[in-house]
């Protein structure tokens, strides 16, 4: 009863390490735009077939097609954001996020639809040829694909908040969040950290489906499924809070699995919903979030 | 003639069309288009009453039309008469509205439309794993499956829903929700209960798409149970709604014909192209034009009669100008 | 060398601003006096492009910057100490200062307005790995002028710079302004004590009700009534 279990445990850890790296990708972006970009979801799907294409086409292994995946979805969080969200800058902050959301979700069956177009409907997977490897730990299986992505999950988490703590630009974006109209008198170029804060969110969800891709599977209409896990995450997390999110992350995968464990697979989806919406109800701040006025 | 009087004409003057038509057109294949036109008419509209004029953006809408379809199917096949299991189906839909209506409302604005979303989720994930079996009608009733009456019920819930709209939207209540729309700290200090107005607007719009999810039940033979909970209904009510002009009568009615029509036609080219079409509409709609096409066709209108007004101008003057002729002048 | 001429400016559909003309020529201490809710702080507001004016025009060293972006008259040499001081209170004294050096033309100095900073506000060298959050009221006023020095702005505004502070911290922080304003920095001060505003500026303008209605200097303001009872109140 027990190795079960903690195989359990264990795969909602290694599961939940990708759920935390999507949804701080999120709570980036809204933490310092305020855009409420439900085409999340469907950024982290590119990122996937970014990665199933560059190895399928070109042989490459995923985790070495990382950097290019950042690179390709941060140009598409460039486009999209002069395209569509960068004129919602100006918007008041209830504007904002109900405007940011709905283009979100018109993008989001866009996105779906043209990948549908393009790449079928089938679900795809990168099977490299250690993708079967495994270690055993006292009679609990760890994929190392699984475990690399672990390791990946953190060290970007752990990049990131270097990246904002010691980076000018870093810098500029928490005092955005912190004080708009103080950074902008500071001299700080607001357009300017929209954007960053943005293309990093698109960033971070691109490498959050490739890892996907190699340690699962990617499928065009994963990108609500994948949205609402984000938002599910970040609002445990509390915003702002990177460290909180990426535990809500592992908090939201170990809950999935072992709830699968005893209910049985299909209501998986159910219990992070329902946290969801127990966290959003009574504490909206999150698990570890600070209450703003 | 009144504008009232007008609009209550051209109104009948619609019906009757609508409801000659089926017995006009001889291809089973377009009253099938036509079911389908009414009820996105009928859902697009429901939405619009929450959604529109209320101000709320519910993005849970499948779970009333599901429901509907749900209780209606359920009493239907279990040999009750159509008009207590429509009813039946609305009123599910009705109760469940005002169960989770009072904690939702809690939540403002994006949270409100996430929430719901989320909790529409929920049962569409539950409804496919307790009724995870194809919905088949039953060979007798198959039998006497007539398409005619059924286009008629659509026609009626469609209908239905319309006036519903048109009255609350024209009413003191209306009036209420259009208020906590646009300002509902201001609107509650002058004493309109948001909540009360939230939660009316709410039923309706529920009880609405409970029927049309009736209508929905009574009309397909085979389906699985969770395929009108599925969010796809919800995101294409809001579109319809939005392309259409939320907040309008007219709008939602636009916005379902158009967005049939698009996808028809599109599905003679390229399946599927419709929804990256209307995707990009409502972007533009959402971003440029919020009003949608009533508000485009408002522009429209006067852009045309300040044309108008103009050449009057400039043909007045030039009379002035030319008068009769005077001669030694 | 800053000229604001016939400037409206509303909050939404509030008129703030009537018509507000006022100049500030080199190296003066010019001070904007009036009661509360006067339109001071909305004169400032439209100086540093935060709140566009619906007319008139606002030029500094012949440039008109009436529209520009707030971030762009920071780089053209002007910048402003908002109410309160605003400082970031979840970064350190050093990395709001640095913030504060945000502008190209600034990072290039860093080092060396650190320095002039320091020499000036001396506590806040003691304290520069603290965060701003755990400073005194009066520190945080004092970061907030750092941090405004930093862009090596040619034109200072200060938006009630003594507000809530103890009278001793009161003396010191005018005396600093003073001082930074003997160094060379033009000086625009938004001030409730008029009577340190008068006898620290050169100039000052009496802003009501969204107008300007007088402009003198010290005791010359006297025979405005609402001047009158602020100084002897």
């Amino acid at each position: 009863m027990l190795v079960p279990l903690a195989q359990n445990v264990v795969s909602g850890i290694l599961v939940g390490a990708l759920y935390g790296l999507a949804a701080v990708g999120l709570s980036l972006t809204f933490g310092v735009t305020k855009f409420l970009n439900v085409a999340h979801g469907e950024l982290l799907m590119f990122g996937g077939y970014a990665s199933f294409w560059a190895f399928t086409l070109l042989g490459v292994d995923p985790f070495l097609t990382l950097p290019t995946t950042l690179v390709f979805l941060g140009l598409m969080g460039v486009l999209l954001y002069k395209l569509l969200f960068s004129r919602m800058v100006k918007a008041t902050e209830d504007v904002k996020v109900k405007n940011t959301m709905l283009i979100g979700f018109g993008l989001s069956l866009i996105l779906q639809n043209v990948a549908l177009r393009l790449w079928t409907a089938n679900d795809r997977a990168i099977t490299t040829s250690y993708s079967g490897m495994a270690l055993t730990v006292f009679g609990v299986r760890l994929p190392v694909v699984r475990l690399a992505n672990l390791v990946i999950a953190l060290v970007c988490l752990v990049a990131l908040h270097l990246f904002l703590q010691r980076t000018c630009t870093g810098k500029a974006i928490r005092a955005t969040v912190e004080d708009w109209a103080a950074a902008t008198l500071a001299g700080i170029d607001i357009d300017k950290v929209y954007l960053e804060s943005f293309v990093l969110g698109a960033m971070l969800a691109g490498v959050a489906g490739a890892l996907v891709g190699v340690g699962y599977s990617i499928v065009p209409t994963m990108g609500l499924e994948w949205t609402l896990i984000a938002l599910i995450v970040m609002v445990l997390g509390g915003l702002g809070n990177i460290m909180g999110t990426f535990v809500g992350g592992i908090i939201l995968g170990v809950t999935q699995s072992v709830t699968s464990y005893f209910a049985g697979g299909a209501y998986r989806e159910v219990v992070g919903l329902l946290i969801f919406l127990l966290v959003l109800v009574f504490r909206p701040q999150g698990l570890f979030g600070t209450k703003q006025g | 003639m009144s504008k009232k009087a007008v609009a209550l004409v051209a109104l009948l003057v619609t019906l009757g069309l609508l409801a000659a038509f089926p017995l006009l057109v001889a291809a089973k294949s377009i009253v099938n288009l036509g079911c389908l036109v009414l009820l996105y008419i009928a859902l697009a509209s429901s939405w619009n009453i929450l959604g529109g004029y209320t101000g709320q953006t519910n993005l849970g809408h499948a779970a009333f039309f599901g429901l509907g379809t749900l209780a209606t199917r359920l009493l239907w096949l279990s040999g009750r008469p159509l008009w207590l299991s429509l009813l039946g189906g609305g009123s599910l839909a009705v109760v469940f509205a005002l169960l989770i209506g009072i904690p939702a409302f809690r939540l403002r604005g994006a949270y409100f439309a996430i929430g719901t979303l989320a909790l529409a989720q929920i049962l569409y994930v539950t409804v496919g794993n307790v009724f995870p079996m194809l919905s088949a009608l039953p060979s007798q009733v198959l039998a006497n499956y007539q398409l005619l009456p059924r286009y008629y019920l659509f026609l009626g819930v469609a209908a239905l829903t319309v006036t519903a709209s048109y009255l609350l939207a024209n009413s003191r209540l209306g009036l209420g929700m259009m208020a906590v729309r646009e300002e509902e700290d201001a609107a509650e200090s002058l004493g309109v209960s948001a909540l009360k107005h939230k939660l009316v607007a709410l039923s309706a719009s529920a009880f609405l798409a409970g029927l049309a999810g009736g209508a929905f039940a009574y009309y397909h033979v085979g389906y699985y149970p969770q395929l009108p909970f599925s969010p796809v209904w919800t995101f294409d009510a809001v579109m319809m709604a939005y392309v259409g002009g939320t907040g309008t009568i007219v709008g939602p009615i636009v916005g379902g014909a158009f967005y049939v029509i698009v996808k028809e036609y599109l599905a003679l080219k390229l399946v599927e192209l419709h929804l990256i079409v209307f995707g990009i509409l409502f972007i533009l709609v959402v971003l440029f034009l919020p009003g949608g096409f009533v508000e485009a066709w408002a522009h429209l209108r006067k852009a045309l009669a300040r044309r108008a007004a103009q050449r009057q101008a400039s043909l007045d003057s030039g009379e002035r100008r030319a008068g009769p002729y005077q001669p030694g002048h | 060398m800053l000229e604001i001429e016939g400037v409206d400016a509303f909050y939404g559909d509030l008129q703030a601003l009537w018509g507000i003309s006022l100049h500030v020529d080199e190296g003066e201490l010019v001070a904007l006096i009036g009661p509360n809710g006067a339109g001071k702080t909305t004169t400032l507001h439209v100086i540093s492009g935060l709140l566009p004016p619906s007319s008139g025009n606002v030029r500094f060293r012949g440039r008109d910057l009436t529209r520009e972006r707030p971030d762009k008259i920071v780089a053209m040499g002007i910048s402003q100490v908002p109410e309160g001081g605003r400082v970031f209170t979840g970064m350190t004294v050093l990395e709001n200062l640095e913030l504060g050096a945000f502008i190209p033309g600034a990072r290039r100095h860093k080092e060396e307005s650190l320095k002039r900073v320091f020499s000036i506000f001396p506590r806040l060298a003691e304290r520069k790995n603290q965060r701003a959050g755990t400073l005194s009221g009066g520190e945080r006023q004092m970061l907030a002028i750092a941090r405004a020095l930093m862009s090596k702005p040619t034109l200072l505004l200060l938006d009630e710079p003594s507000f809530g502070l103890a009278p001793l911290l009161v003396e010191q922080i005018f005396a600093m302004i003073t001082e930074i304003n003997a160094q060379g920095v033009t000086v625009l001060l938004v001030e409730q004590n008029v009577r340190a505003a008068l006898e620290l500026s050169h100039r000052a303008y009496v802003v009501e009700n969204g107008r300007i209605v007088g402009e003198g200097s010290g005791t010359g303001l006297l025979s405005f009534e609402s001047v009158r009872r602020a100084y002897l109140g």
